[in-house]
């Protein structure tokens, strides 16, 4: 059965077609901002996770952070390991981490170099060479053999065009003594990895040429713990703290996994997409407002009407559902065309700024569609309400009488 | 044998209260109106007709005294009973027609039969009913815009009395006609109350005024004959 109120509703929105379509085309803006958003948020979040759960059997063991002493002390680090892991730190570690860890000691700088006469900077790991297999993968070439060996990552490997066998100087132009490293093989991308080793833009060189060229001998940027046993990890965390910060109001070092690090990262995303979200909020409200406005419009037009729909026996709730109907009709077409943007709008807007689509079909993803038209439609009856009620609540005399 | 009236008017005032003081309307009126009569209420302008017709309607209650319909006290019944008495009881003709515009001739006689129903027609009521004013089924697919006066006012009558109801108020109903048609009018509400409505109309034309039984006539809202 065809209701009578829902065929007023539908022949009034027909009769000022234009401006049902302008204040629903608010209503679509506001679904596509918040869907948009909403996925952009989760996408960047799956990639970051799904990025940083390739280091998810890794404990990263680092210095802890400068530490200013006490007033008068002049001293500016609670302890001589604010500049790095110790050799007795790393011996401590081992113990701590038992003998089924593979731990994998890390120097890291940033340095200058050139490749023929372009000029570039980038960051230096050094490893021992029988480490690297351990945990990053050689796509081209073999792993690093005699003293003046490199290995590049993949984005330095394409930015500069470089090839197995290409040799690159390290330091400034102006450096007395620039020493030359031959590439022997090419890195697998590694992306944004949770052990805080970033080898893609990077050169990895053996551990002895490194404390030969910058020293430090034994002094390590930082040290990963890969565990056999994922479930393990907060059983060696705690046996790694135990062992080396005895003194717990001044630890020496920090100690995280990619949990930790995880749940950090994604609470800033997930801040973020709650603040982008809110913007696409605010258009919802400019809409809101616009199609409250239309309402308002079609009830002081439509005033005799209603005196006429009250005055044979019409009763309030029947006149209440029919100017209802008509912000349900608007907030249908508004998050209708708004979900079906909002699924391409979304997927470029996805595309382009984070430069894969795998996550954007993903349920957490996509969930932002119905999500953004449901809040749509929500904001439409919600707008429908006051004047459908200031209609109902007409007194029939005054309405018929008006022009 | 107690003969109860259809309507009773006992002692009621009606009394607006404007900025610039209260302004009786409707002033100790007492007044019978009796099954299947037809009674014209004439009378100059802000004598206090739209106010009667008001009170006839169901639109509106009296601010003292007690205005009985089929025996109901109108102002002691809740608003959705008022509504539903002038959806079931009372059909009322206008003197501009009131059709509904968004709707068919069909759809506006068909209206209050879905209102009382909560369905479409099925019955065919609302056809045979718009047949007996003279339309046939393609013009009761036009809206009100596409019909001539004469033609909205016998759609207006159809749709009043598509609910069977006892009362026909009839406020100024050949007003807008030329005289032909509103004579032709005068001939369809004659018809229904020899077929046992009750009809009530306002006029300021005598010669509509000779079709009633009864004529009252208010002054400063009094009955004054």
């Amino acid at each position: 059965m065809k209701d009578i109120f829902f065929d007023l509703s539908v022949r009034s929105v027909r009769l000022n077609l234009m401006r049902s379509i302008l204040a629903s085309i608010g209503i679509v803006i506001g679904v596509v901002a918040i869907s948009s958003m909403g996925m952009l948020g989760t996408n960047m979040q799956l990639q970051v996770k799904d990025q940083l759960s390739s280091g998810a059997d890794t404990i990263v063991i680092t210095a802890d952070a400068v530490r200013m002493g006490p007033p008068g002390s002049g001293s500016t680090s609670s302890s001589s390991s604010a500049t790095g892991i110790t050799k007795t730190q790393l011996s401590k570690i081992k113990l701590a981490a038992g003998s089924t860890s593979k731990l994998v000691p890390v120097y890291l700088t940033n340095t200058q170099f050139t490749y023929g006469s372009v000029p570039g900077r980038g960051s230096v790991y050094g490893f021992n060479p029988d480490d690297i297999t351990k945990f990053l993968t050689i796509e081209n070439g073999t792993n690093i053999g005699g003293i003046n060996d490199a290995l590049v990552g993949s984005t330095f490997a394409t930015n500069f065009n470089l090839k197995i066998g290409n040799r690159i100087r390290i330091g400034q132009d102006s450096d007395t003594s620039r020493p030359v490293l031959r590439i022997v093989g090419i890195l697998a991308a590694r992306g944004m990895s949770s052990d805080n080793v970033n080898t893609d833009n990077a050169i990895i060189v053996s551990d002895d040429w490194y404390t030969n060229q910058y020293g430090g001998k034994d002094i390590y940027k930082q040290v990963n713990v890969i565990v056999k046993d994922i479930n393990t990890i907060p059983d060696v965390k705690t046996a790694i703290d135990t062992k080396l910060n005895t003194d717990k109001k001044t630890p020496v070092v920090r100690i995280s996994d990619a949990s930790s690090r995880l749940s950090g990262i994604t609470s800033s995303l997930s801040s973020i997409t709650t603040f982008i979200l809110a913007i696409g909020g605010i258009s919802l409200l400019v809409a809101a407002t616009s199609i409250f406005n239309v309402m308002m419009m079609s009830v002081n037009e439509r005033i005799q009407e209603i005196g006429i729909l009250l005055s044979i026996g019409t009763e309030k709730g029947e006149v209440r559902r029919m100017f209802l109907y008509e912000a349900v009709i608007l907030g249908i077409l508004g998050a209708g065309v708004g979900g079906i943007s909002s699924l391409i709008i979304g997927y470029s807007v996805v595309s382009y700024m984070i430069g894969t689509t795998k996550y954007f079909f993903l349920p957490e993803s996509i969930m932002y569609i119905p999500v953004g038209m449901a809040i749509g439609l929500v904001v439409c009856i919600l707008s429908g309400l006051y004047p459908a009620w200031m209609a109902s609540n007409m007194d029939p005399i005054d309405a018929l009488r008006s022009e | 044998m107690i003969n109860i009236p259809l309507i009773r008017f006992a002692d009621v005032s009606k009394v607006y209260h404007l900025e610039s003081g209260d302004l009786t309307a409707l002033d100790h009126i007492s007044l019978d109106i009796q099954d299947n009569e037809f009674v014209a209420i004439m009378g100059p302008s802000g004598s206090g007709k739209s106010t009667m017709m008001n009170q006839l309607g169901i639109l509106d209650v009296p601010t003292s005294g007690e205005l009985f319909i089929s025996g109901r006290d109108v102002a002691k019944i809740t608003a959705l009973e008022r509504t539903h008495m002038r959806r079931d009881m009372i059909g009322y003709i206008f003197q501009n027609f009131y059709l509904i515009p968004l709707l068919s001739a069909y759809e506006n006689v068909e209206y209050p039969l879905i209102l009382k129903y909560k369905k479409r027609d099925e019955s065919g009521k609302a056809t045979a009913i718009l047949k007996a004013v003279g339309f046939d089924e393609a013009m009761s697919a036009h809206r009100p815009t596409q019909l001539s006066g004469g033609q909205q006012q016998r759609v207006a009558i159809a749709r009043a009395l598509v609910n069977d109801p006892k009362i026909l108020l009839c406020d100024e109903p050949t007003g807008n006609l030329d005289r032909k048609t509103g004579f032709q009018i005068m001939d369809i509400l004659c018809g229904l109350h020899s077929k046992g409505k009750t009809v009530i109309i306002v006029t300021h034309d005598p010669k509509i005024a000779e079709y009633a039984d009864r004529t009252i006539t208010l002054e400063d809202g009094r009955i004054a004959a």
